[in-house]
């Protein structure tokens, strides 16, 4: 049943991956990776430099072909997308190189062609709010001011899906802002699904409506952006109690005192681990970015 | 009431719509709001703050549930007409629960048992 399920979920989302693993140079990139977004949904990717981010994205839009698994984009095999579904996407990579002979008006002016809901209007009025020289060769322009244009290309498209390799690298305060504006508005004006990798945890918490966390080429878990703080926090326990930590626990770490912090859940009834209730014990809520560097630290 | 008057902290531990309800009870106790006053749509909040329009949403549900905000039809959020002292006991002991839970949490770290924690509130209470 459950098999089923998955199968007519995965049948039409935008996104959708299964088993995937992938290995550089003998390295686990990816190490079964499954991974399901549901149409509307803003997921915001964590993780560490080198956890595997760019490579899983590559992966689910069929850039780059997995060792095992599969992925899919609209239902289609990813690796042979058709130009229906391609015409349904837009994809800015951390470093963008195409058609880096042309300026960033000749760029937009070309590729919005293509695109049936292009919108022109937005395109110059981002081009002048980002600060874009548009009559100078992408080549020429910064890494940076590379990525805003790609960005402004793929809003302007008006995709219903929406994937941003770490977008707040090329961005100043201001204008991350206005990219999560758009991002969490067009979330919930159109429908649009939006995958995002970030290593700034709160441009997460403010648009994403989830949070996957890859950690070591495996996703340690996936949550509302609000569940996972209200479901997860830090355990403290002195060292005289440290023999009645929990079994289970998502990260442990000892201190010198020999007092140890667990990341510890709650059960199904809602209820912390019962070493918790301890006279003692600690329980702290956690922002996403501390739960992170529990866990990964 | 305009979406500036909401201050939204994405990195603290306690969640957005949590705040968002948080704050919309201590306007409205401060009589900030005032019954009959519009909100901004959720929009409007998501637009303004940068965040998920479901958890703007999520924030005005709880606020509705708690008897503090009323859907007007045509109209949008309003806050709700209801007097303090036309809801329930239950209802207002609500409002109290995140800070009584938070006592409790204290308690229990300072490895203090119930019955002086109890009494010195019952005295405070009396005053």
């Amino acid at each position: 049943m459950n098999a089923m399920l998955r199968e007519t979920e995965s049948a039409t989302a935008p996104l959708a991956v299964r088993g995937l693993v992938h290995r550089y140079d003998g390295c686990n990139a990816l190490d079964g990776v499954d991974l399901v977004l549901e149409p509307g949904s803003v997921l915001g990717l964590v993780g560490r430099n080198g956890a595997g981010k760019s490579t899983l994205i590559r992966v689910m839009l069929g850039l780059l072909e997995p060792r095992a698994g599969e992925a899919r984009v609209f239902g289609e095999p990813a690796l042979t997308l058709s130009d229906a579904a391609k015409a349904r996407i837009a994809y800015v990579p951390q470093q963008p190189e195409a058609l880096a002979w042309l300026s960033a008006r000749q760029m937009l002016d070309f590729v919005g062609r293509f695109y049936p809901r292009w919108d022109k209007v937005f395109a110059k009025h981002m081009l002048e709010r980002w600060q874009i020289p548009e009559n100078k060769l992408l080549a020429k322009l910064s890494p940076g001011e590379r990525q805003r244009v790609d960005l402004i290309r793929a809003l302007a498209s008006q995709p219903e899906l929406l994937v941003l390799d770490e977008p707040a690298a090329a961005l100043d305060p201001v204008a991350r802002r206005e990219l999560l504006r758009e991002v969490a508005l067009r979330a919930g004006d159109a429908g649009t699904t939006v995958l995002f990798s970030t290593h700034i945890v709160s441009d997460l918490e403010r648009a994403a409506s989830e949070v996957a966390f890859l950690h070591q080429g495996r996703l340690l878990f996936r949550c509302g952006v609000d569940d996972t703080k209200e479901r997860y926090a830090r355990l403290w326990l002195p060292a005289r109690m440290s023999a009645a930590a929990p079994a289970q626990s998502l990260s442990r770490h000892r201190h010198d005192d020999g007092s140890l912090s667990l990341v510890v859940e709650r059960d199904s009834r809602g209820c912390w681990p019962e070493a918790a209730e301890l006279a003692g014990a600690r329980i702290d809520a956690l922002g996403l970015e501390d739960l992170f560097v529990e866990i990964a630290g | 009431m305009d979406a500036s008057l909401l201050n939204i902290q994405p990195a603290a531990s306690e969640p957005i719509y949590r705040q968002i309800a948080e704050q919309l009870r201590r306007l409205i106790a401060g009589g900030q709001l005032v019954p009959g006053e519009l909100l901004p749509s959720v929009r409007e909040v998501a637009a303004f703050h940068a965040i998920n329009p479901m958890t703007v949403s999520r924030a005005y549900g709880i606020a509705e549930s708690e008897g503090l905000l009323e859907r007007l039809r045509g109209k949008g959020m309003t806050v709700a007409a209801t007097r303090l002292a036309n809801r329930t006991e239950h209802q207002r002991l609500a409002l109290l629960e995140p800070q009584l839970q938070a006592l409790a949490r204290h308690v229990g770290e300072l490895e203090l048992p119930a019955e002086p924690v109890l009494r010195r509130l019952t005295k405070l209470l009396g005053e």
